[in-house]
């Protein structure tokens, strides 16, 4: 029993020791879980410092790389900015100086009356009213402020290069032209005037990037400040040559189309012929110009979108416009030559022989030209583009053969072939020959005897005057990555 | 830890450097179009097959015509060249393709022209036009081809095309977008003479035109969205 107290008493001793151990643990425990909150406040407080710098440090970071960047962008666009300034004054200069050179060069030829002198000094005058032409397009100045002085540069550099060509054959400058050409003389002296004022302005840290900046609608303030020097009195001279830019060659009258004005139901019903039942026709718009059509949509039977234009007068097909489908082709060149050749005749251009094609990926373009009086007529050319796949006609243009086509009454010109292969040079191999009605420079039409030949592998087309044997005109057969061309 | 953020920091450099260098690109102006362009390779399928054949028949080459010029074909090529005492770098220029007794499409420059004109013309319309039915980008091409023969414009397709403020897609960069196919087809009628305006050098979109000027003019025809006019 005692044994069992003691035990007991033991036992209870031990829990007591055990209750102090644990009292003691909890306390311990206590201590560390105050311990490890402390730590946690520590860490978190770490932490919060630590994305605070890396922060900053992204912060300003990204400002110096920033502020770098920018400056490298900035150098490069002040570098673009400095290059950009320098063309402007470099055409702006070469203006002035082509200018200047032009007007004393036209004085020159006033002066003169040697025609050697007058013919070297003109086409000097010719090429710098070309460098001027160029150098005033290329200044940043809105198209309807500097037309005047494009067209008058070109003008200037097409007349003098015509009265050069006049010299050069023998001729003299009539009176009339010498009229002219105090008049052009006159007009060069203004602009001159006008750039040379213009030019102290630059002298006087003028920016002409600055200025061209400054855009409202339709003009900046470079095309203001230029223009407003110009002299109103100037009269810009009507110049009338044959030569490029002239002004009587750029209006030119339509002679091929005859008969009555129709309506536009009879033009629907005029495409309907050619397009059978099977298209699909609407009506779009009407044009207004140098030639008056209506104007139709078409799809035809293939699901080609084409765009049509019949002439009011007449009720001509005078255009098709199409894309053409792409793939395989399903018809040759010949069954397309018979195509074009066939249409053209439906539509009231008869004798028609194929002169040009030149297929290019899945279309065909192919030149006609009607014949008469055994002559090819090429000022009445006309256009059909086949698309190989359909084998429908997706392209028309008859515009030329509209615009030229009259009843001539030509004669074949007294001269041969045999007279005139002598002389194609002896290097050439003559292919064929035929005679044909040329149209020449300047709506000049004569009749020729043409000569193909080749000289290595390419082709070249000779021009001689039936009547007077001279050479007329040479064009050359030019092979380009997309189809030829004849230049 | 000091490892850590070390690590960090070197990392927020390079992200800090790309950062600066998108808003250099931003103050660059805007974004520029990437013109994808296809490098022409040196000779096409068809010249390799023929490179091919003869190096297989002179026994340079023993792998498939194929028309591939793969590295087999390039080591043939390189034989080929030091036994005929060419330079050797393995590709087939015009002295090589001489020497092969053959001529290649992309030599033969002095006879085949780049068509520029072409490329320049298809380059505007579809800057200009590509929304436009096809007939209406045959008109902007031929008014470009219009003002070349006009007294009061340039005198080449280039100088009408970058005349400055002649073209407001040329003015804002569109110009260097890859023309398509319809583009292409469209500019190559108007160079064979195709013009359903009829010698017009302008052209506008009534619905958004604000210019004065270009109202006044005589409209001669309205196609899709441009009226055109002289």
């Amino acid at each position: 029993m005692n044994n069992d107290m003691k035990a007991k008493k033991t036992t209870g001793k031990i829990r007591n020791e055990e209750m102090e151990y644990s009292s003691l643990k909890s306390e311990n425990s206590s201590l560390e879980s105050k311990n490890s909150a402390k730590s946690k406040q520590i860490r978190k407080n770490k932490a919060v410092i630590t994305g605070l710098a890396i922060t900053t440090a992204v912060l300003g970071l990204s400002t110096i790389g920033f502020g770098i960047g920018f400056a490298i962008a900035d150098s490069k666009a002040m570098s673009y900015r400095t290059d950009l300034e320098n063309t402007y004054n470099s055409n702006f200069y070469s203006l002035v100086d082509s200018v200047n050179n032009l007007e004393t060069k036209i004085s020159k030829v006033l002066a003169s009356d040697s025609s050697t002198f007058q013919r070297k000094t003109l086409l000097e005058a010719s090429q710098n009213a070309s460098e001027a032409e160029v150098a005033v397009a290329s200044l940043p100045l809105s198209q309807k402020d500097i037309q005047d002085t494009v067209k008058l540069t070109n003008q200037i550099s097409g007349y003098t290069t015509t009265l050069a060509d006049q010299l050069a054959s023998g001729g003299t400058i009539s009176q009339d032209n010498y009229d002219t050409l105090e008049q052009v003389q006159q007009s060069v002296q203004g602009l001159k005037n006008q750039l040379n004022e213009f030019s102290r302005k630059l002298e006087s840290g003028y920016s002409i990037i600055d200025a061209s900046m400054d855009i409202d609608a339709e003009s900046n303030e470079f095309s203001r400040a230029l223009t407003s020097l110009k002299d109103n009195n100037i009269e810009y001279p009507t110049m009338i040559y044959d030569g490029p830019f002239s002004d009587s060659v750029t209006n030119t009258a339509v002679k091929g189309l005859t008969g009555e004005k129709i309506s536009k139901a009879e033009a629907r019903t005029n495409l309907e012929k050619y397009f059978k039942s099977s298209a699909d026709i609407s009506f779009e718009s009407e044009t207004n110009g140098r030639f008056q059509t209506y104007n139709f949509r078409v799809t035809n039977s293939h699901d080609e979108m084409l765009y049509a234009q019949v002439t009011k007068i007449g009720g001509n097909i005078l255009t098709i416009s199409g894309a053409g489908t792409d793939g395989t082709a399903t018809i040759d060149e010949q069954a397309a030559k018979q195509i074009a050749v066939d249409f053209a005749s439906q539509n009231g251009i008869e004798n028609a022989t194929v002169v040009w094609s030149d297929t290019i990926k899945n279309d065909i373009y192919l030149n006609i030209a009607p014949k008469s009086n055994g002559l090819v007529l090429y000022p009445d050319l006309v256009k059909v583009k086949i698309n190989m796949v359909t084998g429908t006609i997706v392209g028309y243009d008859a515009t030329s053969y509209f615009t030229n086509h009259t009843d001539r009454s030509l004669s074949k010109g007294g001269l041969t072939v045999d007279d005139v292969k002598g002389k194609v040079p002896e290097r050439f191999e003559i292919v064929s020959s035929r005679k044909v009605l040329s149209p020449l420079d300047y709506n000049r039409e004569v009749v020729c005897i043409e000569i193909e030949a080749l000289d290595n592998e390419s082709t070249y087309y000779f021009y001689f005057n039936a009547q007077t044997g001279d050479v007329e005109n040479v064009l050359k057969v030019i092979k380009t990555d997309n189809g030829n061309l004849l230049m | 830890m000091k490892k850590k953020l070390l690590i960090m920091l070197s990392f927020l450099f390079v992200l800090a450097f790309s950062v600066a260098g998108l808003g250099m690109n931003f103050t660059n102006g805007k974004l520029r179009i990437d013109q994808t362009q296809t490098t022409d390779a040196a000779t096409t399928t068809a010249e390799n097959r023929t490179i091919q054949t003869k190096l297989k028949r002179w026994g340079y080459y023993f792998g498939n015509v194929d028309g591939i010029y793969g590295s087999q074909t390039k080591a043939a090529v390189r034989k080929f060249q030091q036994k005929n005492g060419l330079a050797v770098d393995g590709i087939v220029g015009p002295k090589t393709a001489a020497a092969l007794g053959m001529t290649l499409s992309s030599s033969s420059s002095s006879s085949s022209q780049s068509s520029n004109d072409l490329y320049l013309l298809a380059k505007c319309v579809y800057a200009e036009a590509r929304g436009e039915p096809y007939v209406g980008q045959v008109a902007v091409a031929a008014v470009i081809l219009n003002r070349v023969k006009s007294p009061s414009f340039p005198n080449t397709i280039a100088g009408v095309i970058y005349q400055p403020y002649a073209f407001t897609a040329v003015s804002d960069g569109q110009i260097n977008l890859t023309p398509n196919q319809t583009a292409y087809k469209a500019a190559q009628d108007a160079l064979n003479g195709w013009d359903p305006t009829y010698g017009c050098l302008y052209y506008y979109n009534p619905a958004t035109a604000t210019s004065s000027w270009i109202w006044s003019r005589q409209t001669v025809v309205t196609i899709g969205d441009h009226a055109f006019c002289l």
